[in-house]
């Protein structure tokens, strides 16, 4: 059996609030092989973010395990999980989050220099992307200078620059209109299609359509697959 | 894209506020030049003052002070004595008193002058001839009272070599009158240690006895010593062996007493404002830093969420604490330059404060320290920022980003 | 003219000996002084200990005296680098050991007499008077008008030279700070301007929380300087063995501090609030 890029087992991420301890995950189990497109839907405050921000090493489970490509994480450094959000997950948000005094060409190199491609194949990969996503000719705005829909396919290149095995996609389309939504649903089509597993949390009834697996969570729990 | 170049953008997309906060840096960073200047500047000063004089050992009574001077028994014989040491090159006996100067022919009540005598050696160090010849190296007889005057006295009653003075000495502390004693100017001199608003005289220690009406005896309150290259400990060893009731100083303990005592205020102020001046600096960058990562909280979990390790993010804040305090503090170091000129000039406004003695005086070490001071201190100004930085809750951060 | 006390630090002052504490009727008879506070301590001093002084290194002239007591040496700003070991005597006794046989005019010389008027406003007068009187003297009032001249004046120019540059750098930061803050608002200013609060309402917004934040810190800044005032005066206290005040932070000082720094504050909060007042709703709003 293949290993699959990512499982969890039992995860439960609980806070301690003001009035009290706060379970937003209860004992989640997933897994997600090199095929998957998985979409998560749910109504708001349910954990979808949570479970996707622990998917992707940014957060830790108060209890279970996950294993990324069969290597523990709760066991790796937070600099073996920062190296593995760099090189085999790539992260695309709501918001965006650009860097604001950086162009859509230098948004989508940085995450390469980091992770200590060359000159020239940064070059060449950059410019591979951009045209990609179809805003070569925008390679030089900056985000101030794009519209929500641009700005989010430079955001899906930069999380693409490292050719990662995962893509994660926090409310992808939550900033956008019914149209650009969808231009990015079909471009999350391509990806998939290109190889590139994703887990996408959404609202949008559209891109949770397209994914092959749809799990629904309420209250911290999978309530369906 | 370097850390560096990534901090470089980060300054340049808020233009305003990089600017206000380098010409912040820059003008704290002068004040701090200065006071690292104002650290050394008296006693590097000092120290050209009194090399420049061309002696390195003086010679006063064990009562009194290098500047209150008490006479020196047998000050004659002492001299004979030192200049018969083979480690001494050449010596020069000192008399001051302070007299009125009047010229004759024009009204008014004179200049009050402070006359030094001395022997014929002090040419050329006590002072500097400016035009017209020196004194001569003895009186002669009959001959009035040979006279080096200062450029302000040459100028303000229009003297040149030969003009005729008349001199009136004072007796501190009595009621005197002693006679008006005529001299002629032979030299016009630049005094090396001549105060802002005094005025110079200098004749030979036969001519300030004459006009004390008292006979040439060569009293003196300072012997001045050159000794020959590479003899001066043993000059000044064999001196005070002949005159153990008498004080024999090198150069090098003048300028530690005049550290100790007169300098030591300053150097203790610029203490005091360098360090305050550091604090200020720390605590104004640790603020512009801490409220810039505030503001881009989004952007740094972004960047962690995206895999940058924590190094990389402390590495670019590093970087924006290294420019602004790095182009502020180059641009410190002429706007330092000017300060320097403005506050030296209001310092040289006390009273005895020789003219070519200044209190700002630039070493290359001082740009050395001030580097150093300002990169330990845009570093430390960092830390909380960074710790902020790399400490945040990736997730936390991101769900509060997309809230807000 | 009150009492005449000659502060006995002339030429050569040599404390010799110290007789052990023991008041016997010799030593009760010897004549008293006092000694200074950095002497006492330096030489270990106490009342009733018996000292020998001279006039010269060599111990010539030498006169044993009981010490009564110690002073503080009234701090003198201009000599407060000098190690003030020194002693007072009475007059006469100081005339005894000072007199040089050979000079009958010595035993009546003395080098100041200080003078406390019945009238305070007649010091000019006086002044002209005794140096009619006595020419070749030296009359000074002991409180006088600094001309630029004076160490102090001197040094108070320096020390507000100083001042101005901190305040210029300080401004320059206080303006970057109000720039970040008022980018930072950038956006909820756009939504109160949409909902239609008008530029001026903003303006009296950001005046009021200019004074207030000026206000705050001059506050602040002062009860910091008073409270390292403390810090500062022990320090230079220590260091030179003086009871001489080096700062304090007078009411005068406190006014001007805060008519500086309140004026600045408010301009700097309207200079940095200036793009969000002049920009429209929608440039606000980043549309």
């Amino acid at each position: 059996m293949n290993t699959p890029i990512i499982e969890g087992r039992g995860l439960t991420r609980s806070f301690a609030m003001p009035a009290g301890v706060v379970t937003a995950l209860g004992e989640v189990s997933i897994r997600v092989d090199a095929v998957d497109y998985v979409a998560i839907t749910g109504p708001s405050g349910c954990g979808k973010s949570t479970l996707l921000h622990i998917l992707g090493c940014v957060d830790q489970a108060s209890a279970g395990s996950l294993a990324f490509e069969g290597r523990e994480v709760g066991a790796l450094t937070e600099s073996e999980r920062s190296r593995i959000r760099l090189t085999r997950i790539g992260f695309v948000f709501q918001r965006f989050f650009l860097l604001p005094m950086l162009t859509a060409w230098e948004n989508v190199e940085l995450p390469q220099a980091e992770a200590g491609s060359t000159k020239a194949d940064r070059r060449a990969r950059t410019g591979e992307l951009l045209d990609y996503v179809g805003l070569t000719d925008r390679r030089d705005h900056r985000p101030a200078q794009l519209s929500g829909g641009e700005m989010q396919r430079v955001a899906i290149a930069r999380a693409l620059a490292n050719r990662p095995a995962l893509l994660l996609a926090d409310e992808p389309t939550g900033e956008l209109d019914e149209e650009t939504g969808a231009q990015i649903a079909t471009l999350f089509d391509r990806v998939h299609r290109d190889g590139t597993a994703i887990v996408v949390v959404t609202h949008n009834p559209a891109v949770a359509a397209r994914a092959g697996r749809h799990l629904v969570m309420k209250s911290g729990r999978v309530i369906s697959t | 894209m370097t850390a560096w170049g990534l901090a470089w953008r980060t300054i340049a997309r808020s233009p305003a506020r990089s600017m206000l906060a380098v010409a912040g840096v820059t003008v704290i960073g002068a004040l701090l030049f200065n006071m690292l200047l104002l650290s050394r500047g008296l006693l590097v000063s000092f120290r050209d003052l009194i090399d420049a004089a061309g002696f390195d050992i003086r010679i006063i009574a064990a009562q009194g002070s290098l500047v209150h001077r008490e006479p020196i028994a047998d000050a004659a014989s002492l001299a004979d004595a030192v200049a018969r040491l083979p480690e001494v090159q050449r010596l020069t006996l000192v008399r001051s008193d302070s007299a009125q100067l009047l010229v004759p022919g024009r009204a008014g009540p004179g200049f009050r002058v402070a006359v030094v005598g001395t022997t014929g050696a002090a040419a050329g160090s006590v002072w500097t001839i400016v035009r017209g010849s020196s004194l001569p190296s003895s009186a002669v007889p009959g001959e009035p009272t040979p006279l080096i005057v200062s450029p302000r006295i040459a100028s303000e009653l229009h003297l040149e070599p030969g003009s005729e003075v008349r001199l009136r000495l004072f007796v501190a502390g009595t009621a005197s009158a002693l006679p008006l004693v005529t001299a002629r100017v032979v030299g016009v001199g630049a005094f090396a240690f001549e105060a802002a608003g005094d005025d110079t005289v200098a004749t030979t220690i036969e001519g300030l006895a004459a006009a004390r009406v008292a006979p040439a005896d060569a009293a003196a309150e300072m012997v001045l010593v050159s000794s020959r290259p590479g003899a001066g400990k043993a000059a000044a060893a064999a001196i005070a062996a002949l005159r153990p009731d008498l004080r024999v100083l090198s150069n090098d303990q003048v300028i530690e007493q005049f550290n100790e005592n007169a300098f030591s205020y300053f150097r203790q102020i610029s203490t005091v404002l360098s360090s305050m001046t550091l604090a200020f600096a720390f605590l104004l960058i640790a603020t512009l830093l801490t409220m810039s990562v505030n503001q881009r909280l989004g952007e740094v979990a972004a960047l962690r969420a995206l895999g940058f390790p924590r190094r990389r993010i402390a590495a670019n804040l590093l970087w924006e604490s290294a420019l602004l305090v790095g182009v502020g503090g180059a641009a410190a170091i002429p706007v330092g330059g000017l300060l320097a000129i403005v506050l030296d000039r209001i310092l040289r406004q006390m009273p005895g404060v020789p003219t070519r003695l200044h209190f700002f005086v630039f070493e290359p070490r001082t740009l050395v320290l001030h580097a150093a001071l300002l990169g330990a201190t845009g570093v430390l100004a960092a830390l909380y920022p960074i710790w902020l930085a790399t400490r945040l809750p990736i997730a936390a951060t991101l769900r509060r980003e997309i809230l807000s | 003219m009150n009492r005449i006390h000659a502060r006995a630090f002339a030429a050569a002052f040599l404390v010799a000996l110290t007789v052990p504490a023991v008041t016997t009727p010799a030593a009760a008879e010897l004549p008293a002084i006092l000694v200074s506070r950095q002497l006492a301590e330096r030489e270990h001093l106490r009342a009733g200990d018996v000292v020998i002084l001279a006039t010269n290194a060599d111990g010539s002239g030498q006169r044993r005296f009981r010490i009564d007591g110690r002073y503080e040496p009234t701090p003198d700003p201009v000599r407060f680098t000098a190690r003030r070991l020194e002693a007072r005597m009475h007059l006469p006794d100081l005339v005894a050991m000072t007199t040089d046989p050979a000079d009958p005019s010595s035993a009546e010389a003395i080098t100041a007499i200080n003078v406390r008027l019945a009238n305070p406003g007649d010091v000019a007068r006086f002044s002209t008077a005794m140096v009619a009187q006595a020419p070749g003297i030296a009359v000074r009032p002991t409180v006088r008008a600094r001309d630029g001249s004076d160490p102090f004046a001197v040094l108070e120019r320096f020390h507000v030279a100083v001042a101005v540059v901190t305040v210029l750098g300080s401004t320059a930061f206080l303006l970057a700070l109000m720039v970040m803050r008022a980018e930072e608002r950038r956006e909820t200013i756009g939504i109160i301007r949409l909902i239609g609060v008008s530029q001026r309402t903003i303006l009296m917004e950001v005046l009021v929380e200019g004074l207030l934040i000026a206000a705050a810190g001059a506050v602040f800044g002062i009860l910091l300087a008073v409270a390292t005032q403390g810090a500062v005066n022990q320090f230079f206290q220590w260091r030179y063995d003086t009871a001489l005040v080096f700062v304090r932070v007078t009411r005068s000082i406190a006014l001007q501090s805060i008519a500086v720094s309140v004026p600045l504050g408010i301009l700097a909060g309207l200079v940095g609030s200036w793009t969000l007042l002049r920009r429209d709703v929608l440039a606000l709003l980043g549309r």
